[in-house]
């Protein structure tokens, strides 16, 4: 199912501009709808709609998009809730004053909860799932045993509504329909915008994504402060509307199993997605209210979602874009003609950026007695070495030597235990690891590490706009053409890559490195896993990369290739250099020969 | 100050309730640490044992043992069949939190309409049968949880930790793909896996019956603090799961002794959000 | 011989059959003739309100096949549409629309619980209807003219029942010299244990312990051992559902049985059959007993409630003051509508603000504060299985008494 999905899903920068004359036309027609007097139950039932749509989207802005699954979302709203409840009676507010605030607060408890979690590496998936559920019964608490509530619940009957309409029941479904709206408008930007691309990259691989340049942290502090300000207004709103306002409702469970339920349900992966299924679930919610169907009609929701999981796992939104996939011709589709790009295949040659200034030969990528130690275990014991500006350094150790933990300091993933990595003269140990990535540092993985859910031109197209070079999207796109071009692969573009073979994977990861057009590319064992030929034309392309001027760290267990390309070599064992110089020498070292015993000969 | 009695008592109280919190808290942890599946659906599984036993010994009067003689192997088979659900439909760890909540609004509908949303209380002589040690009382019914506890904990760890079975399992758990290539067929270990895992539910569901009246909306009531205690325990790892259980048990009952009862929840949801963001690699 | 008596046998039984079949259906035509009078409401048949709201179903139920053989309301045939709220508020508001705007109904009923009713009670104040509703906990909560409390606990039971409490248990000689509360922080049920602590202050009680726990608390074991550490002579529990039973048992275990206790809002069901609840105390409104059931209504009610909740499952099946606020609802309703010969809900709750109306649970009044009337709360005790009334004295049955130590 997958791979047709994605031809379908919209590449960045192709934003559907005419459809947002549409989506403001439909907006309006709605907002009008009041004035045609339809009975008061459609708009309440509409009201309810809306508030899901608004919850399920911001949910999907956050846990959707980077894969942080939220089951939070009932203190965020609760928070609102409360914010608005208490806000409205014991300090007398107007009630459209203190939905501003109600979103500030619950933004201000995401970013909270953000700041603190989001350092922590470990805490994806279901485990910040939990901790996020355990924020909301501590929240609970806090609120059923202070002024907050204190037990009785707050009643807001004396809240008066501002008169956008004749009826409160018209004012309320508005301002529902603003929020799902405004909700609706900012996924949608968001998933066509730099910062959505990014978070998609996040869900499928973190470290891959700060390391290719994009600002994680501060990404998803946004996109949790956002979503959590949304459930914050929804949460206000919903305040006046049940009028009557109770811990043990407000930060019920039900509020993020009805969220996960409607945006899984519509596809979480697209703006629209969460919306339809908020759309679906209300509905069905209705559909049995009757009283002697009540029970038949809550086993069918439980039985409906069990169905909805297993046969259409992308939701509704994924599954309608692949049956649209599967209309449109196979042979129709090649939409980036290799012919197109071909005439200028080797835009590689403007990357040359270190060359020209510093002069070929002078260090500009320098790492000062590096000590990096995990849990008392020295991995890297005081290395120091320099790049030199166009050559190819060799990397060479035993595994376990700390040639990956080395790769890891440079470009930031990892900050040493002391010492300095100096590009022109500014450190940047200490710096995340997008800032090397900025800084233009790329490198590819030894066992490929694409974005499992972007295609081949995404992968590409996502450090073009956040590496070096902080592309638009449609540039970057361009950009990711070109890199792909060279590495070959240009025909692949719209596939994922769980299709492409090893090869292919590793030009892929290459072509990543080469969008941002990096002064210094990291080379991390590309030849390893690599059939005989293949290999030849892997160091075939390695040479014309440098000779288009970037600058290579080579890190290598194939002695053939490395005597063949590099122009230095570095020998790392147990942490140290053992040995620096040109390559020929090096390997003749008595202890290179000792510490590579064994390993020398494959 | 509290008395020493009351301390006391209230520490063996978190002890007991800690108990039945590791045994609802077993499958889900074993389903999750070694087969990646979340199975909310277990609490239901809980409650419909709790309900079916409360069917053949107060309705019908069978005898208990015959009763839980024949409650293991159906759900053992209810768990099997489980398992080959996620496995026919390739099911991953998020949606099948999704696929088991669903399962569970079904079974908690199923059971509203064969017992009705009213009150079931099973009358056992033993409920509330205590027996005095020292200053302090020991509730029968309770110790036997205890002692089941401990006793299917252990078992389930020496089965991980010494058969066949379970050494396949954890090795499946940790690298599929290199067990596979050992001759492993995760396939069918994570059949009696799933099913072990629901049969410990229904011995669960026994205690909740006889220890409390039940009715079908109660299912998600300890949901929260199972999970707490599942994820403190180390996923897949039953003695951490009873260590931790009886841990939040304990820190429960002790806040009720010495402050507002209402405040207990604080203690458990706290310490979970300290141990996750302090320890993230202990989980 | 056996043929054709068989046949002649079998063609009089179905004649028989045939006309009684056509006597029936012509006397419920007489009865009741033209377009249905439609009553709406919401009840929460699933969720975790779902065992009350059984009850109010059934006795819904009852009372409206009951009104349909006499003759309907102004000789019309009564329908009620009843949908099902899932124990939220927030459900029940937009039903309550529903049920106004697109079903089109003549008369509302409230949903059951506090926060459905008080959802339902602005849907009605928008649309200007009538809402008779009869399980409303915090009276100071209904604000709108039109609407009808049922539940006759006074415009401040906060105050009055634990008056009526203490003075039963003064009455009886057993003033406490020391009280222990233990509260739910379940809405409805925190406001009356406050205001049941204010009034032991003021009566010279000595508070030996005050606990809140939260509602859906699941351990009861410290706070048991807390309360018996307290050992006082008299325990409030302010709990609902089944929290009272829990709190027993955990009391059991400690083999301890508290002096005198007393629960708010408990299942009757459950805390009535339980061994350890001898004795323990409730308020009610109506108990499946003489004097509440010695009208002919009542017995038939009793009667009639005994045997459809037997047949739903239900375990507890003496009709108790859930089933008999709900039965007294449409009582209220039936007495305005009779009395106005008319549905227009302002005339309607105009006549109910001026007049009394006789139900179940006694003679109402809807002119006080909120619409409130006279707290009519009494104390009942569990005394061999069942709840039986024995405060004040006149609404006991013959021969029995409080059971204090």
């Amino acid at each position: 199912m997958r791979p047709a999905n994605v031809q379908a899903r919209p590449v960045p920068g192709q934003r559907p501009a005419g459809r947002i004359g549409a989506a403001v036309a439909v907006l309006v027609a709605l907002a009008c709808l009041p004035l045609a007097h339809p009975p008061a139950f459609f708009e309440s039932f509409l009201y309810l709609v809306f508030l899901w749509v608004a919850l399920a989207t911001s949910w999907t802005i956050l846990s959707g998009y980077s894969g942080y699954f939220s089951f939070g979302h009932g203190a965020f709203f609760g928070v609102g809730v409360y914010t608005t409840a208490t806000l409205t009676t014991a300090a007398e507010m107007p009630f459209l004053a203190t939905l501003p605030l109600a979103g500030l607060a619950s933004m201000l408890l995401g970013v909270g909860i953000g700041a603190v979690v989001f350092r922590v590496r470990r805490l994806r998936g279901e485990l910040f799932a939990l901790l996020t559920l355990a924020i909301t019964f501590v929240l609970a608490t806090i609120a059923l045993n202070t002024p907050i509530d204190g037990g009785p619940g707050v009643f807001l009957s004396g809240v008066s509504l501002p008169r956008l309409y004749a009826t409160p029941a018209s004012t309320l479904y508005l301002m529902a329909l603003l929020v799902a709206a405004l909700a609706l408008a900012l996924a949608w930007q968001l998933q066509y915008s730099r910062v959505g691309r990014a978070l998609f990259a996040i869900a499928d691989d973190e470290d891959v994504a700060e390391v290719m340049g994009v600002p994680t942290f501060s990404y998803k502090l946004r996109a949790i402060g956002l979503s959590a300000g949304l459930a914050g207004i929804a949460g206000g709103i919903h305040a006046v509307f049940v009028t009557y306002v109770t811990v043990s409702e407000t930060f019920s469970i039900t509020v993020p199993l009805y969220v996960v339920l409607m945006s899984v349900m519509g596809g979480m992966r697209r703006w629209y997605g969460p919306a339809l299924g908020a759309i679906v679930v209300t509905a069905l919610t209705y559909a049995f209210v009757g009283g002697e169907w009540a029970l038949a009609g809550r086993a069918l929701i439980g039985l409906t979602l069990i169905l909805v999981i297993l046969f259409l796992p992308q939701g509704f939104a994924g599954s309608m874009s692949s049956l649209r996939a599967r209309w449109q011709p196979r042979a129709a589709r090649p939409a980036m003609p290799v012919a197109h790009v071909a005439p200028r295949p080797s835009t590689a040659s403007d990357a040359v950026s270190g060359v020209g200034s510093d002069g070929a030969g002078a260090p500009f990528l320098r790492c000062e007695a590096i000590h990096m130690a995990f849990k008392g275990v020295k991995a890297l014991d005081g290395v120091s070495l320099e790049v030199r500006a166009g050559e190819i350094l060799g990397l060479v150790g035993p595994n376990g030597s700390g040639k990956s933990t080395l790769v890891n300091v440079i470009t930031g993933l990892l900050h040493p235990t002391a010492g300095q990595v100096l590009l022109d003269g500014i450190d940047l140990a200490r710096l995340p690891a997008h800032r090397a990535a900025r800084a233009g540092i790329a490198r590819t993985y030894q066992i490929p590490r694409p974005f499992a859910r972007l295609s081949v031109l995404e992968n590409v197209a996502l450090p073009a706009m956040f590496g070096g070079l902080q592309l638009a999207p449609a540039e970057a796109l361009e950009r990711a053409r070109e890199a792909l071009a060279f590495v070959g692969l240009l025909d692949r573009a719209a596939d994922l890559p769980s299709m492409l073979n090893l090869h292919q994977r590793k030009f892929l990861e290459l072509a990543r490195a080469l969008a941002i057009r990096p002064r210094v590319v990291l080379l991390d064992e590309v030849l390893a896993g690599l059939t005989p030929a293949e290999i030849d034309s892997a160091i075939a392309m390695v040479r014309s990369i440098r000779d288009a001027g970037t600058t290579i760290l080579f890190i290598e267990h194939n002695m053939r290739a490395v005597l063949a390309l590099t122009d230095r070599l570095i020998v790392l064992n147990q942490g140290r250099v053992i040995a620096q110089g040109r390559p020929a020498d090096v390997v003749r070292e008595p202890q290179v020969i000792e510490a590579y015993l064994g390993t020398a000969a494959c | 100050m509290p008395s020493s009695t009351l301390l006391a008592q209230s520490v063996l109280s978190g002890v007991f309730s800690g108990a039945l919190y590791a045994l609802m808290g077993l499958g889900i942890s074993l389903a999750w640490g070694l087969l990646r599946i979340i199975n909310l659906a277990h609490f239901a599984f809980v409650f419909l044992a709790g309900y079916l036993v409360y069917q053949c010994i107060s309705v019908s009067g069978w005898s208990p043992t015959l009763v839980v003689v024949l409650a293991l192997p159906l759900f053992f088979l209810l768990g099997v069949a489980l398992q080959w659900l996620f496995a026919r439909f390739s099911v991953d760890e998020f949606a099948s939190l999704l696929v088991t909540f669903g399962l569970t609004i079904v079974i908690e509908s199923l059971i509203q309409w064969i017992w009705t949303a009213d009150v079931r209380r099973m009358e056992t002589p033993l409920s509330t049968w205590s027996v005095k040690l020292g200053p302090l009382y020991v509730p029968v019914v309770e110790a036997i949880l205890l002692l089941v506890t401990l006793a299917v904990v252990v078992a389930a760890w020496a089965w991980l930790r010494h058969t066949y079975v379970g050494k396949a399992l954890r090795a499946s758990a940790q690298n599929p793909v290199i067990a596979a290539a050992f001759g492993v067929s995760h396939r069918r270990l994570a059949f009696v896996l799933s099913g072990v895992a629901a049969a410990t539910g229904a011995l669960a569901g026994v205690f909740v019956a006889v220890g409390s009246p039940i009715s079908p909306s109660q299912m998600f009531g300890s949901l929260g603090v199972v999970l707490a205690a599942v994820i403190l325990g180390g996923l897949g790892n039953p003695l951490g799961l009873l260590a931790a259980s009886i841990l939040i048990g304990i820190a429960e009952a002790l806040t009720m002794a010495l402050t507002a009862p209402s405040w207990a929840p604080l203690v458990s949801f706290s310490l979970l959000i300290f141990i996750l963001v302090l320890r993230p690699d202990r989980v | 011989m056996g043929t054709i008596s068989r046949k002649l046998g079998l063609q009089l039984t179905g004649l028989v059959c045939a006309v009684s079949a056509a006597l029936v259906t012509a006397a419920a035509v007489a009865a009741t003739s033209g377009a249905p009078v439609r009553v709406g409401g919401t009840l929460a048949l699933t969720g975790p309100l779902a065992p009350t709201g059984l009850i109010h179903k059934i006795v819904g139920e009852i009372y409206v096949e009951q009104a349909n053989k006499r003759d309907g309301f102004l000789g019309r045939p009564v329908e009620w549409v009843l949908l099902d709220d899932q124990s939220k508020a927030d459900l029940a508001r937009s039903l309550y629309e529903k049920l106004v705007t697109v079903d089109r109904v003549d008369l509302l009923l409230g949903p059951y619980a506090t926060g459905g009713i008080l959802s339902a009670m602005a849907v009605a104040e928008r649309h200007g209807k009538l809402l008779i509703h009869n399980t409303l906990g915090i009276p100071k909560l209904a604000k709108y003219e039109r609407q009808i409390p049922v539940y006759s606990i006074g415009a401040v039971p906060e105050q009055t029942l634990p008056a009526t409490l203490f003075d039963a248990l003064a009455a009886n000689g057993k003033t406490p010299k020391t009280v222990a509360f233990v509260t739910s922080k379940f809405p409805s049920v925190h406001f009356m244990s406050v205001g049941a602590r204010e009034t032991a202050k003021k009566r010279g009680i000595n508070e030996a312990l005050w606990l809140e726990f939260e509602f859906g608390t699941r351990d009861f074991g410290p706070i048991a051992a807390r309360i018996r550490e307290a050992n006082a002579d008299f325990l409030w529990v302010g709990s609902i559902g089944l929290e009272g039973n829990q709190l027993l048992e955990a009391l059991k275990k400690l083999d301890y049985a508290p002096k005198n206790p007393f629960f708010l809002y408990p299942s009757p069901g459950p805390l009535a059959q339980s061994p350890d609840a001898a004795n323990a105390l409730s308020m009610t409104l109506f108990e499946d007993h003489a004097p509440f059931t010695n009208t002919p209504q009542a017995t038939e009610f009793a009667r009639l409630y005994r045997e459809r909740a037997g047949k739903a499952g239900i375990t507890y099946l003496d009709a108790d003051m859930q089933a008999a606020v709900a039965y007294a609802a449409w009582q209220t309703l039936e007495a305005a509508v009779t009395a106005t010969r008319s549905l227009d809900d302002a005339k309607l709750a105009q006549w109910l603000r001026a007049n009394r109306v006789d139900t179940l649970i006694g003679k109402l009044r809807f002119d006080g504060a909120g619409n409130y009337g006279d707290d009519l709360q009494k104390i009942k005790q569990v005394q061999a299985g069942r709840w039986i009334t024995v405060w004040p004295r006149e609404f006991a049955p013959p021969g029995a008494r409080m059971n204090l130590q």
